[in-house]
């Protein structure tokens, strides 16, 4: 059977040598990210976002080819928007809210993300992972000032100390070092960096395998996610469908036990397979494989992100199960954490301290995603006679016990909470607030009108999170006392990006001073807010704090502690 | 009991059952299934769990 290639082509690159002295690069930098990946180019954006210039470091000559990451979750899309690359992404990406598990023949759960009137984004869209790549690098090019890709370019050795690292560099043109003053190592799951650190990812492996496959084929089926355990078509095994955009799918298979990887990877072997499963979902056009692989679930993870003056995101951090789609957007989440925090440290707004909450706050999140994916693959690639017994018992009697349905979920990704992170503002009356983000978790989406410069418009709670520290201010008509002005201005004055946002009850005509108008009236409910009351919000999303009747220092006072670790 | 439980309690009894090895698996899921009989403490509901769960296993 032939090939087919991806719909899609990808603008090549050259390798560019910069002004050398004796083969060092001429200009030290004060970020270095290496690899252009999803993560890396969403530091360079995040980075950007608070004017800090970046130079990226690329192997390749192009965004990537091949079977990757396919799911993006709302919580990333909202990440992505700040960095100004969503349009793609919602124009291209294919939106969906749920999918079907099936036993044998008969459906046996019907799942839903969290999708309701409230939210400005989709739970989740499918991309392949080029356009992923392709949307952010565009850009990334849109800053062309403040981020320097080095396409065509390896790093062959990294010398890190207490100031920086000099990185060795190799690439068609010849090689290079380079001076910075900070590293981060976004090189994937078989990172350069981590491997010349001398550092080891831990955790489990499993032995279960997957093939994947992508291939073309033309179906007006909807986009959902599809599940087949022990179907008639591929018996004892377990098959997982995704549809992507211009007619490509995403078809996963388990191996049989004892089954030899490099044997079931031939086309000879995937095609039959194939076939009999889109004979079974009555798929009746042609089609062509485009891309297989073998995949083998990890649950891994660095014991820390920071050594010294690198700092690891994405899979050179840790490898997450595939089941859930954790992979990519925690990457992304590990990204938006990262860059304002480095940023800020650059521009002297605070101690290095903070950086070490990036570890904290994201080794936590890696054991909360390894936790969950760790349950969906014990469910996919059963890992024992026991869990492969259970999941019969569970499947069979889904059908008729509703109850059990829970355990065939596949956990997909959501935002973690940053619990017992050590920036969050404790609460100084627990259990003041019924309702509402705890601090440390991300803003919950809720619809509002924003009224500037006397026009109003429809907007939502996430459009107001921005590169800054933003205060929402909850009054019954959109006034605020002088005090938090005056704060306003202190803060500004001290050159940190900070905002105050009035958040008002009722809509304010009479006023040409700016305020959000709870529209709906859901978000002083959701929020558990009464006039008076403060969220302070990260310039990630997360929540650092909040306070009834709060006074302007406690917002200081919660900033100041944040930034001074 | 949540969904959350829920799991938990099933990883538990996949992981006890992983360590106690494939030959003894029967015998501890009947013990399971004399201690959940006996907590159960209602022979109509019972009677009725030994019903469903054994509905359709003939096929």
């Amino acid at each position: 059977m032939e090939f087919k290639t991806y719909p899609f082509t990808a603008q090549k690159y050259t390798a560019k040598i910069p002004m050398l002295d004796n083969g060092i690069e001429l200009e030290r930098h004060a970020v270095t990210i290496v690899g252009g990946g999803p993560v890396g180019l969403a530091v360079a954006l995040g980075l950007a976002n608070h004017g800090v210039p970046s130079v990226l470091i690329e192997a390749d000559d192009s965004v990537c080819y091949g079977s990757r990451a396919i799911c993006i979750s709302r919580r990333s899309l909202e990440i992505i928007e700040r960095l100004g690359a969503v349009a793609g992404f919602l124009k291209t990406g294919l939106p969906w809210t749920g999918g079907r598990s099936f036993y044998r023949d008969t459906e046996v759960l019907h799942f839903k993300m969290p999708q309701d009137e409230n939210q400005k984004l989709p739970p989740m869209v499918n991309l392949a992972q080029y356009h992923i790549e392709q949307f952010l690098l565009d850009a990334a090019e849109k800053k062309a000032d403040l981020i320097d890709i080095r396409w065509q370019t390896r790093v062959t050795a990294i010398d890190s100390h207490t100031k920086g690292a000099t990185l060795t560099l190799a690439t068609s043109e010849g090689d290079y070092s380079l001076n910075t003053d900070w590293v981060v190592a976004c090189d994937g799951g078989r990172s350069t960096i981590r491997e010349a650190l001398g550092l080891q990812l831990k955790g489990t492996s499993y032995e279960g395998r997957y093939v994947i496959v992508d291939i073309e084929l033309e179906s007006d089926r909807p986009t959902e996610r599809l599940a087949y355990f022990d179907p008639p078509s591929n018996p004892g095994s377990t098959v997982l469908v995704h549809k992507q955009p211009d007619n490509v799918w995403r078809i996963d298979y388990q191996l049989r036990d004892g089954e030899d990887p490099e044997q079931a990877v031939k086309p000879e072997n995937v095609t039959p397979r194939v076939q009999n499963l889109l004979d079974m979902m009555g798929e009746r056009a042609a089609w062509a494989p485009i891309w297989i692989t073998i995949y083998k679930a990890n649950a891994l993870t660095l014991e820390s992100y920071r050594h010294g003056r690198v700092l690891f995101g994405g899979d050179a951090a840790h490898l997450v199960p595939i089941f859930g789609v954790r992979g990519a957007n925690s990457g992304i989440d590990d990204a938006d954490n990262l860059a304002w925090k480095l940023a800020f440290v650059l521009q002297g707004l605070a101690s290095e301290g903070l950086l070490d909450s990036y570890s904290a706050e994201r080794v936590f999140a890696a054991h909360e995603n390894l936790s969950y994916g760790t349950k969906s693959t014990e469910f996919m690639a059963p890992p024992s006679f026991a869990f492969e017994l259970m999941r019969k018992a569970v499947l069979s009697l889904a059908i008729r016990h509703e109850r059990v349905r829970s355990l065939i979920n596949p956990r997909q990704t959501s935002a973690i909470t940053y619990t017992a992170s050590p920036l969050n503002a404790a609460e100084t009356t627990p259990g003041a607030f019924t309702a509402g983000p705890a601090p440390g978790a991300v803003l919950s989406e809720c619809p509002l009108t924003t009224v500037e410069g006397g026009n109003a418009r429809e907007a939502h709670l996430t459009d107001l999170v921005r590169p800054r520290f933003t205060a929402l201010y909850f009054s019954e008509n959109g006034s605020v006392p002088a005090e938090f002005f005056a704060l306003e201005e202190t803060l500004q004055g001290e050159k940190l990006p900070f905002k105050l946002i009035p958040v008002s009850a009722r809509l304010h005509p009479e006023t040409y001073s700016d305020h959000h108008w709870d529209h709906t009236g859901r978000l002083f409910v959701m929020y558990g807010a009464k006039p008076g009351s403060v969220y302070l919000v990260r310039p990630d999303g997360h929540v650092l704090g909040r306070w009834h009747a709060a006074v302007a220092a406690d917002i200081a006072a919660a900033i100041h502690h944040a930034l001074h670790t | 009991m949540t969904d959350s439980d829920l799991d938990i309690v099933y990883t538990r009894l996949c992981k006890t059952m992983t360590q106690l090895g494939e030959p003894n698996a029967s015998f501890f899921l009947a013990r399971f299934a004399m201690l959940a009989i006996d907590a159960i403490d209602d022979p109509a509901v019972a009677l009725n769990l030994i019903d469903d769960a054994s509905e359709g296993m003939s096929e």
